[in-house]
């Protein structure tokens, strides 16, 4: 089942001028999996995305989209791909209806039925221009004409930004009906990390235009921990653990770490003085905020 | 109810697993009766199908539901029986389990006992974690 990647991302390298956006940059997306990217503003998710869909050259490496270059060959794999954009864009002009018939000559497996269902489904008013409608509904239209060209990857780019929580769940419920109903492979880019949480099986996490995460959502979250200790006797170790973050405390210690085993605990308990050793699990917001957000504060 | 939660350390899978099993160890999902599809229990639960696909294929594996083509998955007729050694050494394993999750978290031999005698009467009951 696995083996075969819709997405391979291999020795990537984008930069703008002298600035670099991504160095170094290799992944693959299985067939079949929800695949989180994420990373802080700013970490080059976009430009990734723009070169996983060939709408980038990278500076060096590449992006084999279906086992085909992504850049040479992007005209024959967009037939295949859904893009919903972190900005919806379309003709302002253009009324919902109008746009699924403008977009239909270009798939090969267009779906026109299921779009106007899900437009209805979505409360999109069929009259209204596409440049008069709200966030919420451009990007259903975004969703709706994704779909509805059958896709065989689906990039969602950032797409509950800017979106009311029903209207987030509305889009959580659909990419799960669509996972159900097709087994379609998704690359999402998001901030909503406890909404994709539940949904993702694999994730990615960029930093410093590297990345610095690449493994299943089950593993990551086997690995990482947050331990805290009561006051101890110096010399005080971590070991065997390698904390991420580290910090003393009027109460003690606290650290993450991201090599987390029960054998570890086992030998880390047995060198501690402390007998007051607490282990906490980590949600998947709190493992990016220890990978990606250590350190630069806001930007 | 079936209950989840995304951010245990316990994978999403497992926690479907063992919370079906529990449902119809207990009683609330009788033999022969239908559970929700995939499908449904995904977007119930707000999780990712195939998730819901592995604990169901573990769950039919071990015997506790039969998928019939077409019709849909249903909690087996006569659910898997233990032998006397099997049950005893299922128990040893999970008590062991919980016994070092206890020891872990710096939880005292009676505080472990009045979980577990609290977690018998109802899961979850009065721990303010309704939502």
């Amino acid at each position: 089942m696995s083996g075969e990647a819709v997405l391979s991302v291999e020795d990537l390298a984008v930069r703008y001028g002298p600035q670099t956006v991504l160095e170094g940059v290799s992944f693959q997306v299985p067939r079949g999996s929800v695949f989180a990217l994420l990373g802080r503003n700013g970490s080059g998710k976009s430009s990734l995305v723009r070169c996983a869909l060939g709408l980038q050259k990278p500076a060096r490496g590449g992006v084999r989209l279906f086992g085909e270059d992504a850049w040479a060959s992007r005209r024959r794999a967009m037939g295949r791909v859904g893009v919903v954009p972190e900005h919806p864009d379309a003709p302002p002009e253009l009324t919902a209806g109008e746009l699924l018939a403008f977009c239909a000559p270009f798939y090969p497996a267009w779906n026109d039925t299921s779009a106007r269902d899900r437009l209805e489904r979505y409360s999109v008013p069929p009259r209204v221009p596409f440049g008069r409608l709200s966030k919420g509904q451009k990007g259903a239209v975004m969703l709706a004409l994704a779909l509805a060209a059958s896709p065989e990857l689906l990039v969602l780019d950032d797409p509950t930004l800017g979106l009311d929580a029903v209207a987030r769940r509305a889009l959580y419920d659909e990419l799960i009906g669509e996972l159900a109903d097709r087994g379609t492979t998704a690359l999402v880019t998001t901030h909503d990390l406890d909404g994709i949480e539940p949904i993702a099986d694999r994730v990615a996490v960029l930093r410093g235009a590297h990345l610095v995460a690449n493994e299943t959502l089950d593993a990551l979250k086997a690995r990482f921990r947050r331990i805290r200790c009561g006051p101890a006797a110096a010399p005080f170790s971590w070991e065997p653990f390698e904390p991420i973050t580290a910090a003393e405390k009027d109460w003690g210690r606290e650290a993450i770490v991201g090599n987390f085993t029960e054998e570890r605990l086992g030998a880390f308990r047995a060198r501690t003085v402390s007998d007051n050793v607490e282990v906490v699990a980590l949600s998947l917001e709190e493992i990016f905020l220890s990978l990606a957000g250590t350190a630069g504060g806001l930007s | 109810m079936l209950r989840i939660d995304p951010r245990d350390a316990v994978p999403i899978w497992k926690q479907i697993e063992e919370g079906l099993r529990r449902l119809v160890g207990s009683g609330s999902l009788r033999p022969g009766r239908p559970v929700p599809s995939v499908r449904d229990l995904a977007r119930e639960l707000r999780v990712n199908p195939m998730t819901v696909s592995k604990a169901y294929q573990r769950l039919a594996d071990g015997g506790v539901l039969v998928v019939r083509r077409g019709e849909g998955t249903f909690v087996a007729e006569g659910p898997p029986q233990l032998t006397r050694a099997e049950r005893a050494k299922t128990m040893r394993e999970g008590a062991s389990r919980y016994v070092s999750l206890a020891a872990t978290l710096g939880v005292s031999k009676d505080e472990a006992a009045r979980e577990v005698a609290a977690a018998w009467d109802g899961p979850r009951r009065g721990r303010g974690e309704e939502s």
